[in-house]
């Protein structure tokens, strides 16, 4: 069975969320083949995920099943929605049971708070390979998909599960969704191992989610930048959280500040901090720093989890062999996926990564063998630590608005440059629900000209230095 | 400014509302765009605005606008 999940202890409670479900291993195998059941194999589905049981069961219903579910938010903006759904035309739908009658198909049957919905469009031809489905993170209104193989997953649980020396005793705390690759990776890696994955829907800010860690007796957690933003804004290093050993960081980089802060509350806590670096396309995880060079390598992502391998190469593409180097950072390994799709005539393409990912950062290995993030090739943000492509970002405010625009900025928060600033206002809303973030994330500046070089094309770090440079 | 403009004013800003809208009704559960995000924007532009400093267990239950004004009394804010 896909993870395992029947090779575990029938009796040991599986899944637990806020609305108080409690699933115990052999409850979801049973309820996963019944669910499998109700779809044809090689159907694609779309999993409109909250972290509740309901959602879960699905998901792993449905790849048991060897049909292929698309995770995304149920708080995905209805346009966005829309596209994907014109796009990729799938066969069935799993939703929260309060949606379903707003599709306008069969509900055919329900699971916990989930029901799975008929849409009647007919199947169409999948690469046999394929598994499983994901959007690029924050995705800026396009229908771009990460295509996954069978094995990715798997693979990746196993590697992290080790990697990381979880065990059955482990109670993740995750709040981070199941349609985002980190999120969904710290699910995957607890269930292959055995332990109880507590699911929650509530938000740090809230009083929920402290009562719900302490009743639960969460044993780690796995954060994003933002996160630990929030964790030390509630002075949480005050907290009496006798049960967590272990923290966990992923989704874009701690400022040094914060990862000292970290390594240091875990050091004189007796608990580990673990920083770690993935990627949609490489199904999660590539890489982690071992908790004891927390304080040593502060800002390292550590090295490759077992049976991957990190390494650099120069603009050229060629290998930087040196131990001590500085270059684009790539991986080779099991979790590497297929490649992307764009339209549902891709999901019949096959592999075409083959192992091996260029992940369009930057980075430096020192003579140790960890690596250290420094910085990006391509054009993109990451704003909370969804991947906002600015490309993308100009493209759809040129379209809305029909005016000149340069996006840039910073992982904190995006520049948007306007000739006409009487639209700022208005752009601002436009953008921000287009991204589904907050206003606060955004920045108009009304500028006399567009810089651009001698070929036309926009010169960012001029602008960024000539107009938002006061800002910093 | 009274206190009781100031503080609508730093709702209107974080949640882009109408002062309209706020009542009792307003809260953590009703409000679509009350994430983790707007509430940390809610809870400094609330410190900023009354000079003020929320305990933790203060942040974690301020869940609504009306049950706001009760917890900012605590710290000498009078509307």
């Amino acid at each position: 069975m896909f993870l395992n999940i029947d090779k575990q202890n029938r009796e040991s409670v599986a899944l637990v969320d806020n609305d108080g479900r409690r699933v115990t291993y052999g409850e979801l195998a049973d309820r996963m083949g019944e669910l499998g059941a109700r779809v044809e194999p090689r159907s694609v589905i779309f999993n409109l995920c909250r972290n509740t049981a309901g959602a879960m069961a699905g998901y792993l219903g449905f790849i048991d099943r060897g049909a292929v579910p698309l995770n995304l938010s149920d708080k995905i903006d209805r346009a966005l929605l829309q596209t994907m759904l014109d796009t990729y035309r799938p066969a069935w739908l799993w939703v929260p049971e309060e949606e379903a009658a707003g599709f306008g198909g069969e509900v055919v049957c329900r699971l916990w708070d989930y029901a799975l919905v008929r849409t009647g469009n007919p199947l169409y031809p999948l690469h046999e390979d394929l598994q499983f489905l994901m959007a690029t993170s924050g995705s800026t209104g396009s229908p771009k998909l990460v295509r996954y193989k069978k094995g990715n997953l798997e693979a990746n649980a196993k590697n992290v599960a080790i990697a990381f020396g979880w065990t059955q005793a482990e109670r993740p705390l995750c709040d981070l969704g199941m349609q985002y690759t980190m999120g969904l990776n710290v699910i995957n890696t607890h269930l292959f191992v055995g332990a109880t994955v507590l699911l929650t829907t509530y938000n740090i800010m809230s009083a929920g989610f402290w009562q719900y860690m302490k009743e639960e007796r969460a044993t780690n957690f796995t954060g994003v930048p933002f996160s630990y933003d929030l964790f030390y804004r509630l002075r949480f290093e005050r907290m009496d959280l006798p049960d967590l050993k272990t923290l966990s960081q992923g989704g874009g980089k701690l400022t040094s500040a914060r990862f000292t802060q970290l390594a240091n509350y875990a050091a004189r806590t007796g608990r580990r901090f673990i920083a770690s670096f993935g990627t949609t396309e490489t199904a999660a995880r590539m890489a982690c720093l071992p908790a004891a060079l927390a304080l040593e390598k502060v800002g390292s992502i550590g090295r490759a989890i077992p049976e991957g391998e990190l390494f650099l190469v120069d603009d050229k593409g060629s290998p930087e062999d040196a131990p001590a180097a500085e270059g684009e950072l790539c991986y080779r390994g099991p979790n590497v996926t297929m490649g992307y799709a764009y339209t549902k005539e891709d999901l019949q393409r096959g592999d075409d990564c083959r192992g091996e990912y260029h992940t369009g950062d930057l980075a430096r290995r020192d003579a140790d063998g960890c690596y250290y993030i420094t910085g990006r090739l391509s054009r993109f943000l990451k704003l909370l630590s969804y991947r906002i492509s600015l490309d993308q970002s100009e493209r759809l405010i040129q379209q809305a608005f029909d005016i000149e625009c340069a996006c840039s900025g910073t992982d904190e928060r995006m520049n948007i440059y306007l000739t006409d600033g009487s639209k700022a206002d208005q752009v601002v809303d436009f953008i921000a629900k287009k991204t589904g973030l907050h206003r606060s994330l955004f920045r108009v500046f009304a500028v006399p000209e567009i810089l651009r070089n001698d070929t036309g094309k926009i010169q960012y770090r001029k602008m960024d230095a000539r107009y938002a440079g006061a800002e910093k | 400014m009274t206190n009781s403009e100031k503080y609508d004013n730093v709702f209107c800003s974080v949640f882009e509302v109408g002062k309209d809208q706020l009542d009792g009704k307003f809260t953590f559960a009703d409000v679509k765009s009350w994430d983790s995000l707007t509430h940390l924007t809610l809870i400094s532009g609330l410190e900023d605005a009354f000079d003020i400093m929320f305990e933790t267990e203060d942040i974690l239950h301020f869940g609504g606008y009306e049950n706001g004004k009760k917890i900012l009394t605590k710290y000498g804010v009078e509307f």
